[in-house]
């Protein structure tokens, strides 16, 4: 077996690929991750001159999934290159699936992920003795730091790719438990749930953050920026921050494919990967359907018919 | 029945939430349908959750 790749082997490579990509015309934008204000901190980087790949880097911040950014990045004829996760990848494949992008107008750069550091775990440890984690350590020497997600990752090398930056990495095995945290929630009683999620739905700033970074929410006009709609309002009390969460989980079930940046960006921390979790261990059971987007030829399970459906229909 | 499980999970009592198929042609089993869940709701007495906006 080949040794690991630190990340600044990795940054090399890529950026030396990307100067490539755009020197050749290949690509018109390179959409990457350039170093934040902090040193756990990285920021959407979007280069177009070949001078400025010196910009672009990898660590184990890398968190965001950029895939959302290629809407604005579509040019008729041209291609963006972009860098993917595993996890974020499935979310290239939600934009492919719902013909948000074409695939020819996408270079893909995979970069296999063995985890991501949640910046929110970190400063509790700057304070303690350990130190935080370094970003150019090719081992994960914290592991406890790692996003839930990361825990029980179906897909460490990405699904779709054009170019993949290091060697693949394999699951990590008996990933079973994954549905554990949905599996003790159903368990409660109605109004232990009610009260569960009325205490998180009442933070909820009605920001759209949460649908802003979504690979699945691509609706040219969402239902929520109309001026006055029908059938749900703006206004930022329970019961409407309710249906807002109830309705933006539904319109992704069977698309969400469990990137987690809904509950990433959240500023302040409602546990929306829970509801959009809870959908696809539904759709597992109920559809034997695998996460979506991590096989671009399965066509999410609510936009497909089969005879073997589960619902009664009496 | 996804959006059905979904809603019990957000801690909505089960009977609150119904989903029947019936045609057209089935007016009987229309009203039957309505009468059980009318019932299954009186029982329940009214519903707490997502009341708050008309307030």
């Amino acid at each position: 077996m080949s040794e690991k790749k630190t990340p600044s082997q990795i940054t090399a490579k890529l950026r030396e690929e990307c100067r490539r990509l755009l020197e050749t015309g290949t690509v018109h934008t390179v959409i990457g991750f350039a170093r934040g204000s902090l040193p756990d901190r990285t920021v959407p980087v979007f280069i177009t001159n070949p001078k400025d790949v010196e910009h672009l880097t990898w660590n184990p911040f890398c968190a965001a999934n950029l895939s959302k950014y290629l809407l604005d990045h579509r040019r008729p004829g041209g291609k963006a290159a972009i860098i993917v996760k595993g996890c974020d990848s499935r979310g290239i494949v939600r934009l492919l699936q719902d013909n948000q992008i074409l695939r020819d107008q996408v270079h893909i750069l995979g970069i296999p992920c063995r985890g991501q550091y949640d910046h929110r775990k970190i400063p509790g440890l700057v304070a303690g003795e350990t130190g935080p984690p370094d970003p150019e350590s090719a081992a994960l020497v914290h592991p406890e730091l790692l996003f839930e997600k990361c825990a029980y990752c179906e897909n460490p090398t990405p699904v779709i790719y054009d170019l993949l930056l290091d060697d693949a990495v394999e699951p990590i095995a008996g990933s079973n438990g994954r549905f554990a945290e949905i599996t003790a929630l159903e368990e409660k009683t109605a109004l232990e749930k009610s009260a569960y999620w009325d205490d998180h739905f009442n933070r909820c700033l009605r920001c759209y953050a949460c649908r802003n970074a979504c690979p699945a929410c691509t609706c040219r006009e969402c239902v929520f920026d109309q001026f006055d709609p029908d059938w749900v309002s703006k206004r930022n009390n329970l019961s409407e921050n309710t249906a807002f969460h109830l309705i933006r989980a539904f319109h992704v079930a069977g698309r969400c494919v469990d990137c987690g940046e809904c509950d990433r960006v959240c500023p302040v921390q409602i546990p929306l990967r829970l509801l959009n979790r809870k959908i696809i261990k539904d759709l597992d059971e109920l559809f034997e359907a695998p996460t979506p987007g991590t096989d671009i030829n399965v066509k999410p399970a609510l936009g497909d018919f089969n005879s073997r459906d589960p619902d009664k229909f009496h | 029945m996804i959006m059905k499980r979904l809603l019990e999970f957000t801690g909505l009592e089960p009977e609150r939430f119904q989903a029947r198929w019936i045609s057209g042609s089935e007016g009987a089993k229309f009203a039957a349908t309505v009468q059980e869940i009318t019932e299954q709701i009186k029982n329940l007495g009214p519903n707490t959750k997502m009341r708050d906006t008309d307030e």
